[in-house]
């Protein structure tokens, strides 16, 4: 399976009208609810199945209310339609999975997914859409900071709750929105704070003195590698190389050079895929050999080793890994790899994390409705509540940042292991890296 | 900081090579046809990818992708000028040109991805970190050789102009359409040829370029800005101007890189864009081409 691209091509280049997927299953609901009646059906404590408890006494009552919509817009073209897809499979296996097992408050959940093809005017309309003309009874969110901000607004301005799946970078959190939930452990600037701690914590002669950056010029990518600057600056860690470059930049061996010649103790990439191999190629032709090297988004992207030749001892800070021994996760990735022939990434992971903290909300509340009494209702119990999901319990400030931190992975022995934090690594972290 | 400027020119001069091969056949289209060919960039990704995907099946080295490319994309390029560019009203060559070839640079990004996906790929070369050390700065093996690629089908390129009659032929289109024609040269057969001979520099820019960096199918619109402003600043129509226009500002940009960072050291292009069109619209090395439009 292809993933976590960040630059793609528009396939199609119009859906026009979006596209409405309905995931209704009458006949495997009825089933359900047997076997939800009859105890054989553990739930789960997230609230994942918690539909099964409630649809039992509801079955004539709130189940005579027709499914629960739930409306999305999503980047299914254009720039970011690799992970918008990722995030599509996520929403509809939940939806599947949750249909499967006793539905939402007893009711089926039916999706209405348009295609804003990756553009920040389009992606407002369809929620305008969404809300006014086919009257869901919740919305949740699109994917990338770009796209999240316009969408919150629409959903602020009709007093929805907004929950999002992808959408990191801390302006996100600073326009004011009272309604919005990031659904996944950390905000970019807190991806590394499990590395920061574990470099600050090495014994002095051992510790690493100076640091190069370099960073796209995105509010994601800048937001990781400027979030670990801060505390490594903080800890008396030097900055000796800080470079950002355009997104467009097709040409790394002068910012290679720069960095090579302050031959740092630490190379930090706020990258997306493609900067971070060319860059490390261009490292690599200058031969140069950091003591440690982290970067964001790359390293786990299938393509990744080929491409580079030699991975080992690259870190990265990840949200999500199929092999977490969250409660819901396991029943996440069986779901998920019986489905698709393979086990969940992060942006699929993400999306199944927002429903799951939709479905607590709607569960806590007993509503899913666009009425605003329940709407906020929803987002007070959020705000005051923490929610088990596939990424482990998370909870918010008041701005809707996630109060956990990032798992750190290494390249070692060809093979991606979690390394910090220690009470969940499947490794030690291995310092200083092998050469490259 | 002596260590870091050699190596700066250094990259800036195999940089400069680089862009030279790939604004060549640009600068050609436009001699020869007053064609402004957006497509340009579009073929040298396309190039790119048939050298990765012939590496990816058959484990060869992918310059030898060039065997079939360049043959390939030269009639690509003849049957483009018969059937397409040369049904433009004369009249308006020069603009419609422009949404022509943006249609088909779409066309072939549309078609790449939809055959490849939009995943990111790069070919993974045994010497791709290879580098010889000369003066105490690092040469990566594949820069050198992309440099190699860009001399030796510049020379040829020049030669073949200078040296056969078909090249007498060429220019003397470029230089006087209809002079030509009252000598008995078949300009629009000429025109062909010329169009094919683009578009065969562009199977070579394009393998070039695959060797040390990643692809994918949008890549094209990043590389089309600064090769039109190499062009201009060049002169258009001119191979030899283009050239020294692609290695100035290639290693202008790799030098300004150093104080000014990566974001400003790309406007070296468009900056020098300016100051050519204020000071010099023809093109600081070209002939008089310019001075008739």
């Amino acid at each position: 399976m292809k993933h976590s691209t960040r630059r793609s091509v528009p396939m199609s280049v119009d859906q026009a009208g979006g596209t409405s997927a309905t995931v209704s299953r009458p006949a495997r609901r009825r089933a359900a609810l047997a076997v939800a009646a009859a105890g054989a059906l553990t739930l789960s404590a997230c609230g994942l199945g918690g539909g099964g408890g409630s649809s039992a006494e509801g079955e004539e009552g709130e189940g005579d209310e027709g499914p629960v919509t739930i409306g999305i817009s999503l980047p299914l073209t254009g720039d970011f339609s690799e992970p918008g897809k990722g995030v599509q499979r996520g929403y509809e296996a939940w939806a599947e999975y949750t249909n499967a097992n006793g539905g939402l408050l007893g009711r089926d959940v039916e999706l209405i997914i348009y295609d804003d093809q990756s553009n920040a005017d389009r992606v407002a309309s369809d929620y305008e859409k969404l809300i006014n003309q086919d009257q869901v009874d919740i919305v949740v969110g699109p994917f990338s900071t770009r796209l999240v901000v316009p969408a919150a607004q629409v959903a602020q301005d009709y007093g929805f709750l907004f929950v999002e799946p992808a959408g990191a970078a801390e302006e996100v959190f600073t326009q004011g929105f009272d309604n919005l939930f990031y659904a996944a452990p950390a905000i970019a600037n807190d991806h590394y704070n499990y590395l920061a701690e574990h470099i600050l914590a090495m014994p002095e002669g051992e510790r690493p003195t100076t640091a190069a950056y370099a960073s796209m010029d995105d509010p994601f990518a800048q937001g990781t590698a400027y979030g670990l600057k801060e505390k490594l600056e903080e800890g008396g860690i030097e900055t000796v190389a800080d470079e950002v470059y355009p997104p467009n930049t097709t040409d790394f061996s002068s910012i290679a050079n720069k960095i090579a010649n302050t031959d740092a103790d630490i190379l930090v990439g706020g990258t997306q895929y493609q900067d971070a191999v060319n860059l490390i190629v261009a490292l690599q032709q200058l031969d140069y050999q950091p003591r440690l090297a982290a970067f964001s988004t790359a390293p786990t992207n299938p393509e990744f080793p080929e491409a580079i030749g030699q991975t080992e001892g690259i870190l990265s800070p990840t949200g999500y890994t199929p092999d977490a021994d969250y409660e819901s996760n396991a029943q996440f990735v069986d779901f998920y790899t019986e489905q698709h022939g393979n086990p969940p990434n992060e942006d699929e992971a993400n999306a199944w994390t927002t429903m799951q903290v939709v479905a607590a909300a709607a569960e806590a509340n007993d509503c899913a409705d666009p009425s605003p009494e329940c709407q906020q209702s929803m987002i007070d119990w959020l705000r005051e509540n923490t929610v088990d999901t596939v990424v482990g319990p998370l909870s918010w400030d008041a701005e809707g940042r996630p109060q956990a931190a990032h798992l750190v992975q290494q390249w070692q022995d060809g093979e991606i292991k979690i390394v910090l934090p220690e009470d969940a690594s499947d490794a030690e972290l291995s310092y200083p890296k092998q050469d490259w | 900081m002596t260590a870091l400027i050699t190596q700066a020119v250094i990259l800036g001069i195999l940089l400069g090579g680089l862009y030279a091969l790939l604004a060549a056949g640009l600068t050609l289209y436009f001699g020869v046809m007053r064609v402004v060919m957006i497509a340009h960039s579009a073929f040298l990704i396309l190039a790119a990818y048939l050298a990765w995907a012939f590496n990816r099946a058959t484990g060869i080295d992918p310059l030898f992708s060039l065997v079939a490319t360049v043959p390939l994309f030269f009639l690509l390029g003849v049957v483009m000028q018969r059937f397409l560019l040369s049904r433009l009203k004369p009249a308006t060559l020069t603009m419609m040109s422009v949404l022509l070839t943006f249609a088909i640079a779409l066309i072939i990004e549309g078609m790449l991805g939809f055959v490849w996906t939009g995943t990111q790929r790069r070919i993974s070369l045994s010497y791709s970190t290879a580098s010889l050390e000369v003066f105490g700065a690092n040469i990566a093996v594949v820069k050198l050789v992309a440099f190699g690629l860009a001399a030796v089908s510049l020379l040829a390129l020049y030669l073949l102009m200078k040296a056969t009659s078909f090249g007498q032929a060429l220019r003397a289109t470029i230089q006087h359409k209809e002079a030509a024609a009252l000598l008995g040269i078949d300009t629009e057969k000429v025109a062909g040829y010329g169009f094919g001979l683009g578009l065969a520099t562009a199977a070579i820019g394009g393998t070039a370029l695959a060797l040390d960096s990643t692809i994918y199918p949008s890549l094209h619109w990043h590389w089309i800005g600064p090769l039109m402003a190499i062009i201009v600043v060049g002169g258009l129509g001119s191979i030899p101007g283009a050239a020294i226009a692609a290695l100035v500002l290639g290693l202008s940009q790799s030098l300004l890189q150093i104080p000014l960072g990566t974001t400003w050291a790309q406007t070296v292009f468009y900056l020098a864009l300016f100051i050519t069109l204020m000071v010099r619209p023809q093109g600081f090395f070209g002939g008089r081409l310019a001075q008739r439009f």
